[in-house]
């Protein structure tokens, strides 16, 4: 079901070894994964583990040192092209969240199409009101992010990224800094988006419950360097609510997957206790 | 492809190689570029270009810089401006440190005094000069006192501004841990705001610095000082403005930018063996 | 309280209410549509002799406007103002506290001095309708505050500043109005803390002090070195003199020539240093290739004080002493610009870029939208640094070579033995000098709006 947009990733033998600190890191390491078009597909790890650096790859942010990325046909990077170009067909939002401060909020969301040069400022903004209208986010088009709450300001990025279409949503912890319940009220929101669009999401986290409740498949990434250890598809259907979190076959997936990620949590934080 | 034979064979030759290779890069690109401007200078010197045309080529400057290394007089004046830096720079931190924090710590004493602070602040240290001259006793206090305000403001303000910046859950953990007013101010208010003192420190330094050297060509220009103040590389450089030998000008400023460079970095060093927890890893 | 509560239904009420809201100061210029909204929330009730409308530390919910008899407003205790009791009669607005941000709570009692009639407006509610429309609910603000501070003790330069910039901002992007006016109902609830507290009085002193201390020193007792300083009595006549003794106070032309030279050499140094410096700073942070070739240079110049480059600047410009002059102010504020806009390229956060890179923007776009705003912040630290700098070296320079100008003044007056002439100049350098540096800000505030907003409802999260 759903698999009617573009945007399938994939990933084939993807390495990346840091060299920045003068020791070498490896990140990364033959790390395959393919995601299907339209799927909402969650990579979970421990912190630190890679699963950013996969992510900037895909984005183009920085280069592999080995393998290929693929979106659909087209190769992103590979053998000859290190890094790929960051375009809006895959478009990130960021653990912190990069709404520009400096712009109010509907100048954010209407900054896509209007660089891009696809639209006139005028008519990008008329875009962006209507889209922020159907995202409930009417009213706050001319604060400032700075003015407005952070669960807001995630919903205000994400409307950003639909803005131009997206092949695929590469989101990076979007939720991270939000508390419990905000989180869950963006859970939903964003399936709710999803559902619209069916656009492609690559969604990175570290909290099982959120990956399981959202996702369609779920890849566990083993610490360090990171490659898929478990891919779990979850076969509750959508859409999906929040009544899905008490239900059995949940709580069954929740301790299928549980051991795995707990191990990984455990080598990462030593790892992390090393390096100290 | 293995996981593990990329990254061995990383860890020894390519990846130092490309490290070595960016700060190696980072090194030539400086030198490429101090040289080409000396070379520049010397050639606009020479040429006589607008501007540049009447400053001395580094040619010259050096020719006269070389002899003066062996001549005492010369390092006297190292030694005057140093001792004068060093003076106003101690007194400003004796005095300015507990200032700064008395008003941190102390609301009423804050309100009684910053704003009296605040009107003086932007009045520029040489400005103060003359009013020095007439009211304390010898030329060389007067020196010293306005290097003193030179480098006092910039370090109120930064002990203040380091104080009230500080976590007040630092505080509220610390007062639960049954900790003493006393405890408090020195186990906390102190080394939180250590590092603001040696920005202050730093910044004042480098005042002190630009203070000395005017108050010293004012004591050999422009009258406001007699000339009896006595040695000092600001009065170095004015004096051979005054016997037209440009390239000792030259010299001396050089000589300036080697003493304030050193002295700064004398006070990180200072800096960073007192506060090992900024230290990044 | 027992009051004769009656609903406005009836029209020729509403035509009196408009009325009476168009007699009052705050709300004269407001349009008739806004205050017939404003006649819907508001009830009008009737007072009898002696009733007590509210009390020091009720909570403050509603405005009073008067439209008949007599009120005697007390302020309390803790309310510093020029005025502590007055009697207001018709068109007078009292409890203006209700349009205070937060819960407020009353500064004053306020009791019916005979039968009286109210105008009884819920702040909250008021405060709604002003938000439909900013610019006529900005001025409503504006001269409520302009009211509170006639009622305190506030110095006007303080509400001046304070108040002007959002004033501005406000008729110019309409759409930001609703957030500008809790930022003055925020401003007026701090003025109203600000006075309750001991901070104004406490700075009185404080001046005091220090002036007093100057006086008895230099002319009363003429202790020790104080002797030979002037006293700020003897400073103030002679500023102040029509035919001063030493030749300049604020009646001689040449005292204005003198502060003009001075200014103007700031302007054009300021000017020329933030042209190159800005784009120049903004270039080393952006591109690695420029900042690894050009940054060593200017590492290796910056030790030398500016100062140190006097005779040398003489000897490079020959063509009198304004251009070296000049070129020490430049020099200075150059440093301090281009630093600081490097330092603040460095300091964008990368998701920033790369956001921008992946919603499409080119490196050139990526520039305009998001480096040059993201680094403004630290632009203004550094002009504002830039100034002061500037200004420093100014008078260094003035008082060695220069042929007008503050720092002239000052090292003239102490060769020719005018002392007060030399305080005078360095009062006059401190004012120039604050004066610059907040016009500085306030240019900064202006273009960084959204900095001034989120620092207004002070730094969430």
């Amino acid at each position: 079901m759903l698999a009617n947009g573009k945007g399938a990733i994939r990933i084939e033998h993807v390495d990346k070894v840091y060299d920045a600190a003068g020791a070498p890191v490896q990140a990364i390491s033959d790390c395959s994964l393919d995601i299907r078009a339209g799927e909402i597909c969650m990579i979970v790890g421990p912190s630190g583990c890679g699963k950013t650096t996969l992510l900037n790859a895909v984005a183009g942010f920085h280069d592999i040192t080995g393998g290929s990325i693929w979106l659909d046909d087209e190769m992103l990077c590979g053998p000859g092209k290190p890094q790929a170009q960051p375009g809006p067909d895959r478009v990130v939002v960021f653990q912190n969240g990069a709404l520009f401060p400096w712009k109010t909020n509907l100048e954010n969301v209407a900054f896509g199409p209007v660089v891009q040069g696809r639209m006139s400022k005028a008519a990008a903004r008329e875009k962006a009101r209507e889209l922020m209208a159907m995202a409930g986010l009417s009213g706050t088009e001319n604060s400032y992010p700075g003015e407005i709450s952070s669960g807001v300001r995630r919903r205000v990025e994400i409307v950003r990224a639909l803005m131009n279409d997206p092949k695929v949503l590469l989101l990076d912890e979007p939720f991270r800094a939000l508390d419990s319940l905000t989180k869950s009220v963006m859970h939903e929101a964003l399936l709710e988006i999803y559902y619209k669009n069916k656009v492609t999401i690559f969604f990175i986290t570290h909290d099982l419950e959120e990956a399981i409740f959202l996702g369609q498949r779920v890849a566990i990434m083993t610490t360090r360097p990171c490659k898929p250890k478990k891919v779990l598809d979850v076969d509750i259907p959508h859409p999906r609510d929040y009544s899905v979190l008490t239900s059995r076959r949940f709580r069954e997936l929740m301790e299928e997957t549980v051991h795995a990620v707990h191990e990984e949590a455990v080598k990462a934080f030593e790892a992390g206790e090393k390096e100290m | 492809m293995s996981a593990a034979a990329p990254a061995a064979a990383l860890a020894t030759g390519r990846t130092r190689g490309r490290e070595g290779s960016a700060l190696a890069r980072r090194v030539r690109r400086a030198v490429v570029s101090v040289v080409v401007f000396v070379l520049l200078w010397e050639l606009g010197s020479r040429l006589k270009w607008p501007w540049v045309g009447d400053a001395p080529p580094p040619s010259a400057v050096l020719k006269v810089w070389l002899p003066l290394l062996t001549d005492p007089g010369y390092w006297y004046s190292w030694y005057q401006s140093s001792r004068r830096v060093l003076t106003g720079f101690l007194f400003a931190q004796l005095i300015g440190i507990p200032l700064g924090l008395a008003m941190a710590t102390n609301r009423v004493f804050n309100d009684l005094t910053f704003p009296v602070f605040e009107v003086l602040r932007p009045i520029p240290p040489l400005a103060w000069v003359p009013a020095a001259i007439i009211f304390w006793p010898t030329q060389e206090s007067s020196i010293a006192f306005v290097t003193f305000l030179g480098a006092f403001f910039v370090v109120v303000i930064n002990v203040l501004g380091g104080a009230k910046s500080i976590d007040v859950r630092y505080f509220q953990s610390a007062y639960s841990m049954g900790a003493t007013k006393w405890d408090v101010f020195r186990r906390i208010i102190l080394p939180a705001t250590l590092p603001s003192i040696f920005v202050g420190a730093a910044v004042g330094m480098g005042i002190t610095w630009e203070v000395v050297v005017a108050a010293e060509m004012i004591s050999g220009g422009g009258g406001a000082i007699q000339s009896s103040a006595g040695g000092g590389l600001g009065f170095f450089i004015w004096n051979s403005y005054i016997g037209f030998s440009y390239p000792q000008i030259v010299v001396g400023m050089i000589s300036i930018g080697i003493a304030g460079y050193i002295s700064s970095s004398i006070i990180r060093a200072v800096g960073v063996v007192c506060t090992p927890w900024l230290r990044t890893r | 309280m027992d009051l004769i509560v009656q609903s406005l239904a009836g029209e020729s009420v509403r035509e009196h209410v408009i009325a009476l809201l168009r007699s009052t100061a705050p709300f004269a210029a407001l349009s008739d549509k806004l205050l017939g909204r404003i006649a819907v929330i508001a009830t009008l009730e009737r007072v009898p002799r002696g009733e007590v409308i509210y009390q020091v530390g009720d909570p403050a919910k509603d405005l009073y406007v008067v439209a008949s008899g007599q009120v005697r407003h007390a302020l309390g205790p803790g309310a510093q103002a020029t005025v502590l009791v007055k009697v207001v009669g018709r068109g007078d607005v009292i409890g203006w506290a209700a349009l205070l941000k937060d819960r407020s709570r009353r500064l004053a009692k306020t009791t019916a001095l005979e039968e009286s009639e109210l105008l009884k407006i819920r702040g909250d509610q008021l405060m709604e309708v002003l938000g439909d429309d900013p610019v006529a609910a900005q001025e409503v603000l504006e001269r409520c505050a302009k009211m509170i501070i006639e009622d305190f003790t506030v110095p006007a330069w303080l509400a001046q500043v304070q108040v002007l910039p959002t004033g501005k901002a406000a008729a110019g992007t309409r759409a930001g109005g609703a957030s500008n006016i809790r930022g003055l109902a925020l401003f007026m609830h701090r003025i109203s803390k600000w006075l309750q507290g001991p901070t104004p009085y406490l700075m009185v002193v404080g001046f005091a002090l220090f002036f007093g201390a100057w006086y008895l020193l230099s002319e009363v007792f003429h202790l020790w070195r104080f002797a030979s300083i002037p006293g700020p009595h003897q400073v103030l006549i002679e500023w102040l003199n029509p035919n001063p003794v030493y030749g300049l106070s604020v009646y001689s032309s040449e005292y204005y020539i003198h502060i003009w030279s001075s200014i103007r050499r700031i302007l054009i140094g300021f000017t020329i240093a933030t042209a190159v410096g800005v784009p120049v700073g903004l270039f080393l942070g952006w591109s690695r290739t420029f900042r690894e070739y050009v940054f060593p240079v200017f590492e290796t110049l910056r030790p030398i004080p500016v100062l140190a480059w006097v005779p040398l600047a003489i000897v490079m410009f020959k063509s009198g002493a304004e251009t070296p002059v000049i070129f020490l102010a430049t020099l200075a504020s150059f440093y301090a610009t281009a630093l600081n806009t490097m330092l603040g390229v460095e300091s964008i956060d990368e998701a920033y870029p790369r956001a921008a890179a992946c919603l499409g923007a080119s490196k050139w776009q990526i520039f305009r939208h998001v480096v040059i705003p993201g680094a403004l912040p630290y632009i203004f630290t550094g002009l504002q640094i830039s100034v002061g700098v500037a200004w420093f070296s100014l008078v260094a320079a003035e008082m060695v070579s220069g042929e007008y100008g503050l720092g002239y003044v000052i090292n003239t007056s102490y060769v020719n033995v005018r002392y007060p002439t030399i305080v005078i100049g360095m009062i006059t350098l401190g004012i120039v000098g604050y004066v610059t540096s907040a016009l500085v800000r306030m240019a900064g505030d202006y273009m960084m709006q959204w900095r001034v907003r989120e620092l207004a409802l002070g730094g969430r999260e």
